[in-house]
């Protein structure tokens, strides 16, 4: 039976709303949707990853557009959702440019973020029935 | 923590759960797959790492 456009409206926002609350804690969408275990693997290992980069002294980029690839930085930064602003509220992610694991720990807060950005493209393929 | 090789797998470990999680949903395959992926980074990595050795700073 097809669907009616009031309830493809629904479903559709259903979806986006889905997807906000993935990006904002990695993981929802795919508990949201019933797949626990992989939700619970997103919502440990993608938090736990960030924190490690932090850890690890790297940076938080500003948005400077100015320098372009610090304000690309600054959208995979924005990617991991709630651990970005609950970092930036306790002050974290300074970064300390002359610390030997600056740049990993660069890299680990910013393939946190690109990662989770991959996870809620999932939940939302998924519940677009595409997987 | 400063050891280069336990960064890069620490990092490797991470990826790979992430995506065998996210490419396969038989948790043996997420496992196969996470564990194959793991060693593909390191292996990689070490790799890379040995060809560049000759090369100055």
């Amino acid at each position: 039976m097809r669907a009616t456009a009031a309830e493809q409206v629904h479903s559709s926002t259903n979806a986006y709303l889905m997807c906000a609350a993935a990006w904002l804690i990695p993981g929802a969408g795919h508990l949201w949707q019933g797949r626990t275990q992989k939700g619970i693997v997103f919502l440990v290992t993608l938090p736990l990853m960030f924190a490690t980069g932090l850890w690890l002294e790297g940076r938080i980029f500003p948005f400077q557009l100015s320098e372009p690839l610090v304000a690309l930085a600054a959208v995979a930064d924005l990617g991991i959702g709630l651990p970005y602003f609950v970092a930036k509220m306790l002050g974290a992610g300074a970064g300390r440019v002359v610390a030997l694991t600056y740049e990993y720990g660069n890299a680990f807060i910013i393939v946190a973020g690109l990662l989770n950005m991959l996870v809620v493209l999932d939940a939302f393929d998924t519940a677009h029935g595409r997987k | 923590m400063s050891d280069h090789l336990l960064l890069m797998a620490l990092f490797a470990a991470f990826v790979s759960v992430t995506f065998a999680a996210l490419m396969r949903d038989d948790p043996r395959e997420q496992l196969a797959f996470g564990a194959r992926l793991f060693g593909g980074f390191v292996g990689a990595g070490l790799l890379l790492g040995w060809l560049l050795f000759p090369f100055p700073l």
